[in-house]
């Protein structure tokens, strides 16, 4: 599952939609692989639009549950021309939110604290059906 | 004509693509340009609710439906499903789109009012109920994945109806859902009923279909 795909992803349990707890999942380091997939091109258009489509908190912390604490805590703004510097950056959140698979991985609702599995890059997010 | 993409699976697992995959294909391709405007410049994001084969998800990749920036998630609660999804989307060569398939019920794990174009080919067909869940994924006889394919308890309107209840707080403002029925689903009413309650509710295509009639309505915000 791609790191932007977490910026969609909230807990299963139907309770839980009433806790603004439930998004975005907490991921838990020690037990997330990440893989990079540098077939995915750098398009800074792209980028620009996803940016400003992105909840930025939730991707602020689902990067720092995965160890990046580099991100700014503001989404980042660019002019219409972009500089070098935009351009480091841009480059930056695509190897971050386009580039980064998590192959195996466990995720947890931080408002009930289920947890999820992630396993071959695909995330399982049914309940057991006491929960569903 | 857009082409077909290309599939082969096993479909002692997986749904096989039918004339109900086909007539989707159609009322998306019928649809193509009313998708690319309303879509236009934004990063829409596109969920398949039961994607099967992928058939349906790696023809909206392939063709830029509803436009060249999307984002796509497939669904489905079958795990081989979600990996012929993957393998039907990598033979097609879709390659540059940002996709990934999730086990999961609906859209029960998606952040509400999120999505912008939502494809579903449900379980339509009447039965006495519909089929629980298997309960693992591992010594599972093959066919209880094809009877949560087809079996959609009364009228064939269960699971439909479920996702429809809770379309308003799925789609975005400007969110769109197109949906296929057969005729014992009643598909005149459930869009009436729909209407009812606010939505615009359109018949995109129908056809024949053996003994059957095939429908897709998309439904959106007046
Ligand atoms: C009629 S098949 C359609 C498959 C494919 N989209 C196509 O058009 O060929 C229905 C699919 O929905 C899946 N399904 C059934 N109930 C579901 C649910 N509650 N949530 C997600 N997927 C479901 C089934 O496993 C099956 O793959
Ligand atoms: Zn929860």
């Amino acid at each position: 599952m791609k790191f932007l795909t977490t910026n969609f992803l909230k807990c299963s349990v139907k309770g839980c939609d009433n806790s603004n707890l439930n998004f975005p999942l907490r991921y838990v380091r020690e037990n997330c692989q990440l893989e990079q997939d540098e077939s995915i091109e750098f398009n800074p258009e792209f980028l620009l639009r996803i940016i400003d489509r992105v909840d930025w908190q939730a991707v602020v912390s689902v990067a720092s549950d995965l160890g990046n604490t580099e991100l700014p805590p503001n989404k980042p703004e660019f002019e219409e021309n972009l500089t070098d510097e935009d351009m480091v950056i841009l480059r930056d959140l695509h190897t971050l939110l386009i580039q980064t698979n998590i192959v195996e991985g466990q995720m947890q609702c931080k408002n009930c604290e289920h947890i999820y599995y992630i396993k071959n890059s695909i995330p399982n997010l049914l309940l057991p059906p006491h929960l569903a | 004509m857009l082409a077909t993409p290309y599939v082969s699976y096993d479909y002692n697992k997986v749904y096989e693509p039918s004339e109900d995959s086909f007539l989707l294909l159609d009322a998306l391709e019928a649809d193509l340009s009313w998708l690319n405007n309303r879509f236009n410049d934004a990063v829409p994001l596109t969920i398949e609710i039961g994607s099967g084969s992928g058939i349906v998800s790696t023809f909206l990749m392939q063709n830029g439906i509803p436009n060249a920036n999307g984002l796509y998630l497939a669904t489905d609660l079958n795990p081989w499903a979600l990996d012929a999804t993957l393998d039907t989307c990598s033979k097609n060569g879709c390659k540059n789109s940002h996709f990934d398939v999730l086990q999961t019920d609906l859209t029960s794990s998606i952040r509400e009012n999120e999505v912008d174009l939502l494809v579903f080919n449900p379980p339509y067909v009447p039965a006495e109920t519909v089929p629980e869940l298997p309960h693992s994924n591992h010594a599972v006889r093959d066919d209880e994945w094809l009877f949560l394919a087809l079996d959609g308890g009364d009228d064939g309107m269960v699971v439909t109806q479920r996702l429809l209840n809770g379309l308003d707080r799925i789609l975005s403002c400007n969110g769109v859902a197109y949906i296929l029925f057969c005729a014992r689903n009643k598909p005149e009413t459930v869009a009436s009923k729909m209407k009812f309650s606010g939505w615009k509710s359109e018949l995109v295509i129908h056809r024949k279909a053996g003994w059957e009639v095939l429908s897709v309505y998309k439904f959106y915000r007046n």
